[in-house]
């Protein structure tokens, strides 16, 4: 299967930036590796708790992409062996994928076991994927792929959120943030001020991802649970523009300018509308909102990116009206790829707009990125 | 062809007050702003609303999030249809882009005159 698309790949962009890969632990009780008590002595969720999974494939598996799942892998930590179990989480299957798809440089950003009822807890299982993806991930990087990390951080736990922050600003490998697409306040309200605060003085952008597993979070629509898997997956990523109205109407971008956000779950296609209709918004409410000096739309270039999603935007069979839709949609300056690795829907790089200017997709697929990671890393060196 | 239509004596339109002309196609309302006359057509640059229906507010300001600051007493009018705001003392909607029509208004003899409509 890597073979089968090397070819394809190479050919257009060189050199890829992969800015949402979502590596796994070995098996799910990996994490107590990684845990003290109180903690360690806890029962938690399996990574594997979903609602609504994919109907396809073979089961367990089936949210999975083939050549992602262990086949008895038995991979050494400084902890000890563990037989592989959970899909995603065997690095030699990641590099090939990787190495396959012509990338250099990779964002991992793990999705962890939905949200806690307690903070402290929650916060806990942060610092555990945290330690555990800066001693091995970050550690063993292979040849010509550079893993840059993500500080996972419980934004239900503000302070403790801003000490884990401080306890990774410093490691080199570290360019990102990365909280839930599930939360139970839109995360600009000032509960989580002190947050993005801490993020944008250490120049780290803050990706938002759908979580993996199901905790407390509430609902994935507005009205309720969807019955099926093509509503929750069609429909939950529009939880990002609750997050991004928040921002904008909070000045959370005013009060911070070195915050950058990344919506990791999509929701791209979904985006243009919604501005539209809170530009519309803001004159007859600027009373309400004093301090959010420009029309809505404008904080999108500065501020905010989304990771591309093959499964968004018209159909690869219409290039002309998807090449319309890039111009229209300011695509070239707001997407970033990341192929979802290994997560079913997961993208190639040639699946992500073929048909656009060969300019705009080398920013899609590694100018777009390398911008936004830029200041972090400069910051690091 | 346009006219000039007497408004009325200054003493009654005091700082703060308005008298509406029913003149033009739309009507055009004359605003004491401090001292200063505007005169505005009855018209929203939004969406053609019945602006001067429209109440006056202090200009509210913010230099950071979640902070206010409110100066003066009546130098927004706000459409009563979207709630466009319009700073009556230049014309300018506070955020959007958007101008209001503003006529010529003279003081003479003690009476407020509206010109050119």
């Amino acid at each position: 299967m890597a073979d089968e698309v090397s070819g394809e790949t190479s050919g257009t962009v060189s050199s890829v930036f992969d800015s949402a890969v979502h590596p796994r632990m070995l098996t799910h009780a990996q994490i107590y590796d990684y845990m003290e008590h109180p903690y360690k002595g806890l029962v938690y969720n399996t990574p594997n708790r979903f609602f609504h999974p994919v109907p396809t494939g073979i089961a367990p598996f089936s949210e999975w992409m083939e050549q992602s799942r262990p086949d008895g892998e038995i991979i050494n930590t400084d902890s000890g062996a563990h037989v592989a179990r959970e899909p995603g989480s065997v690095p030699a299957r990641m590099t090939d994928y990787l190495r396959s798809n012509g990338v250099t440089s990779a964002v991992l950003l793990p999705t962890l076991r939905g949200l806690q009822p307690a903070a402290d807890q929650g916060t806990a299982i942060c610092q555990a994927y945290n330690r555990w993806i800066a001693d091995t991930w970050l550690r063993d990087e292979p040849e010509q792929l550079g893993y840059l990390g993500t500080i996972r951080i419980n934004p239900m736990d503000p302070d403790g959120s801003v000490a884990e922050i401080e306890r990774w600003a410093g490691h080199p490998r570290m360019v990102q943030v990365g909280v839930p697409m599930e939360a139970h306040h839109p995360y600009g309200q000032r509960y989580f001020l002190k947050i993005w605060e801490a993020a944008a003085e250490h120049r780290l952008p803050v990706a938002i991802k759908a979580e993996g597993g199901v905790g407390v979070e509430y609902y994935p629509t507005m009205t309720g649970l969807p019955r099926t898997h093509i509503e929750f997956s069609s429909l939950h990523r529009d939880r990002f523009f609750v997050h991004l109205a928040s921002f904008i109407a909070e000045g959370v971008f005013d009060r911070f300018p070195q915050l950058r956000i990344v919506f990791a779950d999509g929701g791209f296609d979904a985006l243009a509308p919604a501005m539209w209709r809170m530009d519309m918004d803001w004159p007859i409410t600027r009373t309400e909102v004093p301090w959010v000096r420009k029309i809505p739309s404008d904080y999108l270039r500065e501020h905010v990116r989304f990771v591309a999603n093959r499964l968004e935007g018209p159909p690869d069979s219409e290039p002309d009206l998807a090449a319309e839709w890039v111009r229209r949609t300011d695509a070239a300056n707001l997407l970033i790829y990341g192929s979802g690795y290994p997560l079913w829907s997961a993208a190639r790089p040639d699946q992500i707009l073929p048909g656009i200017p060969a300019e705009d997709r080398e920013r899609i697929l590694r100018g777009n990125a390398e911008d936004l990671y830029a200041a972090r890393l400069a910051a690091l060196a | 062809m346009t006219r000039s239509h007497v408004v009325g004596r200054v003493e009654d339109i005091p700082p703060g007050s308005s008298k509406f002309v029913p003149v033009g196609k739309f009507g055009v309302g004359v605003y004491n702003v401090d001292g200063e006359f505007r005169a505005v057509t009855n018209y929203c640059p939004h969406r053609g609303g019945p602006l001067c229906v429209g109440k006056r507010y202090p200009v509210i300001e913010s230099k950071e999030p979640y902070e206010f600051e409110t100066s003066g007493s009546d130098e927004i009018l706000k459409c009563p249809w979207h709630g466009w705001e319009f700073d009556l003392r230049d014309g300018m909607a506070e955020v959007g882009g958007k101008r209001i029509r503003l006529h010529t208004v003279r003081v003479a003899d003690g009476m407020v005159v509206l010109e050119g409509v």
